[in-house]
């Protein structure tokens, strides 16, 4: 009963998400434009190089790893934190937790619907592209059914990040500031924008130690079999990360939330 | 009316939508539809408003008034028909037309959020360019009709609706326009607030003989402030001419007020033609022992109700 | 009358419109001190990653189509002051759509002003001007290092074309927001063009194609920085023809999109109210 008032959220949300037609194209548009852009960077980066392998990556890993990090960013997207402020700004977030759901769970799969039609809308066309222009590059086998559970759980641990960045502006109504200091992490450290193995050795096991890499690093590894991921036990270690990372952030987003909550009856909002 | 400040004569205006489809597989299906439908929003409106009017413009949600008004201020072009507002067309020429209006939203601020009230004034005559005695004028005769003093000084995003809506209006009327448009000024607001605007109005609208265009839903509002009004249904008008005229159309029509134990006011609207009020008051009476009894004329409330009902007189 | 009071709204009028309210909004910001300090940081933090990405990429790869570390920074430091204006006068760009979507943009079109200038003058964007600082410093970091002669003629050059430059980043926010008026979902059109900024960094000769032509005329990130700073890095005669026009081509571009968001304005039909 639960699960399918969740899934009618699901839903609802794929609906929403096509409803904003020429946006989609737009959007879809846009992504290739700003993929054409990578490439021409990285090529000019490789040829000025004069070497055909940095740090285990070539040109060609490192685009198929920058092509599906960008537009796993187009799937993992969400405005959480703009929805945040704007319904406490308005008054609505009274509202929202008087619904019969919990907030956090509510939001997560309102989400979900635009998550799954960014997924089939943009992640499987450029997938299948890079497939086909590389030939061969990327692994088809069993890796596949392992990379969308850990994008399923890469979803989760992004979500939970999102959340406890949105129980901030509870407290503050910068939203902007919060905004972009968390886009700005993790876009940096969690591999969206340069591939880890380029980060120097010491900043490197420093974001092994993060949660950001359990968004794109880890799903990508896994879709590609490098590092760990080439052997099953190594894939198996990589989603105990992704797991402990939600486990570790739920619990303190729940915290953090409930906690927060309180100070805004008690205040009277 | 030899003064005219608005003229309408057939005006309509059409807006063309997506067909949206239900479900799923409709969701998908728009994506690449081009199936458009066209929606008369007006349909054949004209209109005369002479100067010093106060003008209530009536009709259920969605029956074109925003879409009338939006027309008046130039926003937006008629598909057809002429328009002219203080002589002028107002699409044609939207800044010309607008240093001759006053516009208020209720509940959507067109003030700065962060400025107080008074600098926003003073950026307002600086964009209407309004000669410095006459803003002073202005300013006095604001502090005669009402006390400026707790909102002269607040930031805009710190008052309360009812601050905001009196100082949304007050910045309308700030550069003298030949007409000002109100587009429901006391919705949400409680009692004492809304006799606190009527007032406002009518005693700037005498002040400076500024026309008033008045949409509401608050029968409160018209008995108030206007003598005519036009009611505006689908996009068509079905009625335009006096309160009192309107109330007549329903002559045979009255409202009795019952009172019970407890204070307890009770309204029955009766047709003399059909019912016959002894009838009434007797089975009333069979229930509930009736305290005090009162017959009024049709409230303004009631004649609108329906209109809109689409029972013509 | 009516001829003179239109004549009265020049570029003086807005000028003084602008300053006063300008002024007005810096003091009301000083009493959210605590939203200026948390977007500061925000900001800083921004440069500050932007500037780790440049670093870790020289790091690996020392230079990049002939571009040694310091010519790389020069351009990647022009590029952030090019930025500035787009971030500090034409922010509210950014809540286009949603007063669109609300039905509350409406009210930018009851005053007897351009609505355009209305709706930016709206909002001054202060955290701005902390990348301006950062972009000025690495400016003369790589200035003195790659040994450009500091003149009078030199810094006026510098001047002219980071107009020039940040002209084109407007031009193309001020498209991207105007996209809101046909289409909705919009929100995504903006978030790309503005990640687009951080390519405008490297020199646009790494394109090849159509592509050069795509992203020098279409989307014209080639001229956000590489075309105008090398009319600063080199001479005259060596700079590209691009190079040198690059000013009217800027004031072009400006004017295109400023029609189209113009455009869009009397092309919506305010139904969302």
């Amino acid at each position: 009963m639960i699960l399918r008032k969740m899934f009618s959220l699901t839903r609802a949300g794929i609906m929403e998400s096509l409803h904003f037609r020429l946006g989609t194209f737009a959007a879809l548009i846009g992504n290739i434009t700003y993929l054409i852009l990578v490439y021409f960077l990285w090529k000019a980066i490789y040829e000025s190089s004069g070497v055909t392998e940095v740090n285990g990556m070539t040109f060609s890993d490192t685009m198929i790893y920058l092509i599906l990090a960008s537009s796993l960013f187009t799937v993992l997207e969400m405005f959480v934190v703009w929805d945040m402020s704007r319904s406490i700004q308005s008054g609505k977030i009274i509202l929202d937790l008087l619904k019969p759901m919990p907030y956090r769970l509510y939001t997560f799969w309102s989400y979900s619907g635009s998550h799954v039609t960014m997924f089939v809308l943009t992640f499987i066309p450029t997938f299948v592209i890079v497939a086909i222009i590389t030939g061969g590059a990327i692994p088809m086998g069993i890796n596949l059914l392992w990379f969308l559970i850990s994008i399923v759980l890469a979803l989760v641990v992004n979500y939970n990040m999102e959340m406890i960045v949105a129980t901030l502006c509870l407290y503050t109504e910068s939203t902007w500031g919060i905004n972009i200091v968390k886009e700005t992490i993790v876009m940096l450290l969690s591999g969206a924008s340069i591939p880890l193995a380029f980060f120097p050795e010491g900043l490197r096991h420093a974001v092994e130690f993060m949660p950001f890499r359990a968004v794109y690093d880890i799903p990508l590894k896994i879709l590609l079999c490098k590092d760990q991921a080439a052997t099953l036990p190594g894939v198996l270690a990589y989603m105990g990360i992704q797991l402990i990372w939600i486990v570790a952030l739920s619990l303190a987003g729940n915290l953090f939330w409930q906690i927060s909550v309180r100070k805004i009856t008690v205040n009277g909002g | 009316m030899a003064d005219e400040v608005i003229l309408m004569e057939n005006i309509c205006k059409d807006f063309k939508v997506l067909n949206r489809h239900e479900g799923l597989k409709g969701s998908i299906r728009d994506l690449f539809s081009r199936d458009y439908k066209t929606i008369s929003a007006v349909k054949d409106v004209s209109l005369k408003v002479g100067r010093g009017e106060i003008l209530g413009y009536l009709g259920p949600n969605g029956a074109g008034k925003s879409t009338t008004i939006k027309m008046m201020t130039g926003v937006l072009e008629p598909s057809r028909g002429k328009i002219l507002v203080n002589g002028r067309v107002p699409y044609k020429d939207r800044t010309a037309n607008s240093e001759h209006i006053g516009v208020v939203f209720g509940q959507r601020s067109q003030l700065w959020w962060s400025l107080p009230l008074i600098e926003s004034f003073k950026l307002l005559r600086d964009i209407y360019l309004v000669p410095e005695k006459e803003y002073k004028e202005m300013l006095d005769l604001y502090s005669s009709l009402v006390d400026m003093s707790p909102i002269l000084n607040k930031p805009v995003r710190q008052m309360s609706l009812g601050q905001r809506t009196l100082s949304d209006i007050l910045a309308a009327f700030l550069h003298n326009p030949e007409i000002v448009f109100l587009d429901e000024p006391t919705i949400g607001l409680d009692v004492s607030m809304k006799a606190k605007i009527r007032d406002l109005i009518r005693g700037l609208n005498k002040e400076k003989n500024t026309t008033v265009i008045l949409t509401t839903h608050d029968m409160g509002d018209v008995d108030a402030l206007c003598r005519r009004i036009v009611i505006i249904d689908k996009g068509q008008k079905i009625y335009d001419n006096d309160i009192d005229h309107l109330k007549s159309y329903f002559g045979s029509y009255r409202t009795l007020k019952m009172k019970f134990a407890g204070d307890r006011w009770e309204e029955v609207l009766i047709d003399e033609k059909k019912d016959d009020v002894m009838d009434i008051i007797m089975k009333m009476q069979k229930q509930e022992k009736i305290r005090d009894i009162k017959l009024d004329e049709i409230s303004t409330e009631e004649v609108i109700k329906k209109i809109y009902e689409g029972e013509s007189a | 009358m009516e001829n003179t009071k239109k004549h009265k709204r020049g570029l003086g009028f807005y000028l003084n419109i602008y300053r006063k309210i300008l002024v007005q909004d810096l003091k009301s910001k000083m009493s959210y001190r605590a939203d200026f300090i948390i977007s500061t940081i925000g900001m800083v933090m921004t440069n500050v990653a932007g500037f780790v990405t440049f670093y870790i990429l020289f790091r690996n790869f020392p230079q990049v189509n002939g571009w040694d570390y310091h010519h790389m920074l020069f351009l990647y430091a022009f590029s952030l002051i090019a930025l500035t204006p787009v971030q500090c006068f034409f922010d509210n760009n950014w809540n286009l759509r949603f007063m669109v979507q609300s039905g509350d943009f409406i009210k930018y079109c009851f005053r007897p002003i351009n609505v355009f200038f209305y709706f930016m003058s709206e909002v001054f964007d202060l955290k701005g001007l902390g990348q301006l600082l950062f972009g000025v410093g690495t400016l003369i970091y790589a200035w003195h290092h790659i040994g450009i002669p500091v003149t009078f003629f030199a810094i006026a050059k510098l001047l002219v074309f980071l107009f020039t430059a940040s002209l084109f980043m407007i031009s193309i926010m001020n498209i991207a927001a105007a996209t809101c008026f046909w289409i909705q979902g919009s929100g995504y059109v903006m978030v790309i063009m503005f990640r687009f900024k951080d390519y405008t960094r490297y020199p646009a000769s790494i394109f090849s194609g159509i592509f050069k032509i795509i992203f020098t005329f279409v989307i014209p990130i080639a001229f956000v920085a590489y075309y105008p700073a090398l009319m600063v890095l080199g001479s005259a005669h060596t700079a590209p023809l691009l190079s040198k026009l690059s000013p009217l081509i800027g004031l072009l571009f400006f004017w295109l999109s400023y029609k189209f968001w113009m455009l869009g304005v009397k092309k919506y039909d305010f139904t969302g109210s």
